[in-house]
């Protein structure tokens, strides 16, 4: 049976992250990466961006980690293959295929899917779904999108997020005619508040993008290849290309299965440990003890998978680390940018402290929680986000500084001090 | 090289005398700003700038370049050859 010192399950940014630091501290210790793809690390982040996929920069940038990094750092890469499950006492993980390997260290850094749309009519008489219809997680769901936006006229994005917000962008760059449908009554609800979202409504209106909130879909037209949709209100949009941006679903049959405690995402402490001995996540997965937000809580965003990661693989090599780290992601289209910090979910303990407004077309809302910040959403002011981020790493307490904050002409760089 | 910012680092023993921007790959995704919050920031296009070339070593360099998810910090030796992404 092989065997291997550090075995991680998942090729992404998490699992590749916290290969990279093994190699800098363990230049002799088996590594193994396990990946249901057959690509090495590419940027997932990219698939989403219009000058990647109108051709403005080369295909060829997708790549993070060409086949000579593995090779020379003597990371073993087995892609296309599939864990089934493993044992924790005796230390092997077996695949589907039934290959089994012994290991010393497991990482789950496996991610998530995108959620299947589940109108019944997406799919055709024999269960696949039909052509026209997109989900964006892989190089693959990216290369099909390429290829039909070359094509197609008219196109739908369903959805409330930054999936459909990012590719009505790219749709619309494209020329195709873009109209977007969300079930919410506004963007990113309830993350954003409206005011934020109208900022965004009003970006796409000016594009001459269409918007129709409220709205779900309930019928799929056309046999083989979508024609068009129907709305609950008995609406009709015909289109040859749905792009779903519905969220996520977290695959985890086979880890709860090998006894691991899960939740929503993995359960994991401020270690990155699982319940299991030996056992870590890192990613999109780890549902992790956040010590700066004080709460558990899950992360998808790039920054994140990266940095858990690294801390990940740390703790592995017996360097305790606590995870502690605020991350963030943005987007822009249409002339918008939006940045998300930290925790911006709402909730009753939460005080929201706006700064600016929409009216100056550059509004963030800093969210506290008793005397600390814990997460930000920013249109137009992702220039803060930094700022922001420390404030809130930092354990800065805010409360005599609620003017400050809310002035958005105060340099926030001072409250570091 | 289409839409690149570029900045003259001298700091002392570095073997990196240039970093360079590319616009059309950054995403604004901010990871450099992570590693180093001294050597980056965003500006009003949700790009990054740098605001200090040579606020870092060469090894936090080479981090911050590494962690973009588009590669969109090259990094250039004394003789103008590329050094990363190699």
């Amino acid at each position: 049976m092989d065997k291997y010192k550090y075995l991680i399950v998942g090729g992404g940014a998490a699992g590749v992250s916290a290969a990279e630091t093994i190699r800098e501290n363990d230049k002799e210790g088996r590594v193994g990466i396990i990946s249901d793809e057959p690509y090495l690390l590419y940027s997932r982040v990219l698939l989403s961006k219009p000058n990647f996929f109108l051709g403005k920069i080369p295909f060829e940038s997708v790549w993070m980690k060409k086949e000579e990094w593995y090779k020379m750092n003597n990371v073993e890469f087995l892609g296309g293959k599939i864990a089934k499950r493993f044992d924790a006492t005796a230390k092997t993980l077996t695949l589907t295929d039934g290959t089994t390997f012994a290991y010393e260290k497991l990482l789950l850094a496996t991610g998530v899917n995108a959620r299947e749309w589940n109108v019944p009519s997406a799919k055709t008489a024999d269960g696949k779904t039909k052509k026209g219809i997109h989900y964006l997680r892989t190089l693959e769901d990216g290369k099909g999108i390429m290829e039909q936006i070359k094509t197609a006229k008219k196109a739908i994005t369903v959805g409330g997020g930054f999936i459909s917000f990012e590719m009505a962008d790219l749709l619309k760059l494209a020329g195709l005619e873009t109209t977007m449908l969300l079930r919410e009554s506004y963007f990113w609800e309830p993350i954003l508040d409206s005011a934020s979202a109208k900022m965004l409504e009003d970006a796409l209106a000016k594009a001459g993008v269409k918007v129709i909130k409220n709205a779900e879909v309930v019928e799929v037209l056309g046999a083989e290849s979508v024609e068009g949709v129907v709305l609950k209100d008995g609406t009709k949009i015909s289109c040859d290309m749905v792009m779903c941006g519905i969220g996520v679903t977290y695959p985890l049959d086979w880890i709860k299965a090998s006894g691991v405690a899960v939740q929503k995402g993995i359960l994991a402490n401020e270690y990155l440990e699982t319940n299991l001995p030996d056992v870590w996540t890192a990613g999109d997965v780890a549902e992790y003890k956040d010590i700066l937000l004080e709460e558990r809580t899950i992360m998808g965003n790039w920054v994140n998978a990266k940095e858990q990661g690294r801390t990940a693989a740390l703790n592995m090599m017996d360097k305790k680390t606590p995870f502690k780290f605020v991350s963030f992601y943005t987007t822009s289209g249409f002339g918008v940018n939006i940045a998300f910090v930290g925790d911006a979910s709402s909730g009753p303990d939460r005080v929201i402290i706006p700064r600016g407004s929409p009216e100056i077309n550059s509004y963030a809302r800093i969210i506290a929680v008793g005397k600390e910040l814990v997460g930000a959403t920013m249109i137009n002011r992702t220039v803060e986000m930094n700022a922001i981020s420390k404030l809130i790493e930092n354990n800065v307490d805010i409360s005599a500084k609620r003017a400050e904050l809310a002035d958005p002409n105060f340099d926030l760089k001072k409250l570091l001090n | 090289m289409a839409n690149t910012k570029e900045y003259i680092r001298n700091k002392e023993g570095s073997k990196i005398s240039k970093v360079v921007v590319d616009r059309d790959l950054c995403i604004g995704a901010a990871s450099c700003i992570a590693v180093s919050g001294a050597t980056y920031e965003l500006d009003g296009e949700n790009k990054a700038i740098i605001i200090d070339p040579n606020a870092v070593d060469d090894t936090t360099l080479v981090m911050s370049a590494e962690s973009c998810p588009t590669k969109a910090i090259l990094l250039f030796d004394k003789e103008g050859k590329q050094v990363f992404p190699k």
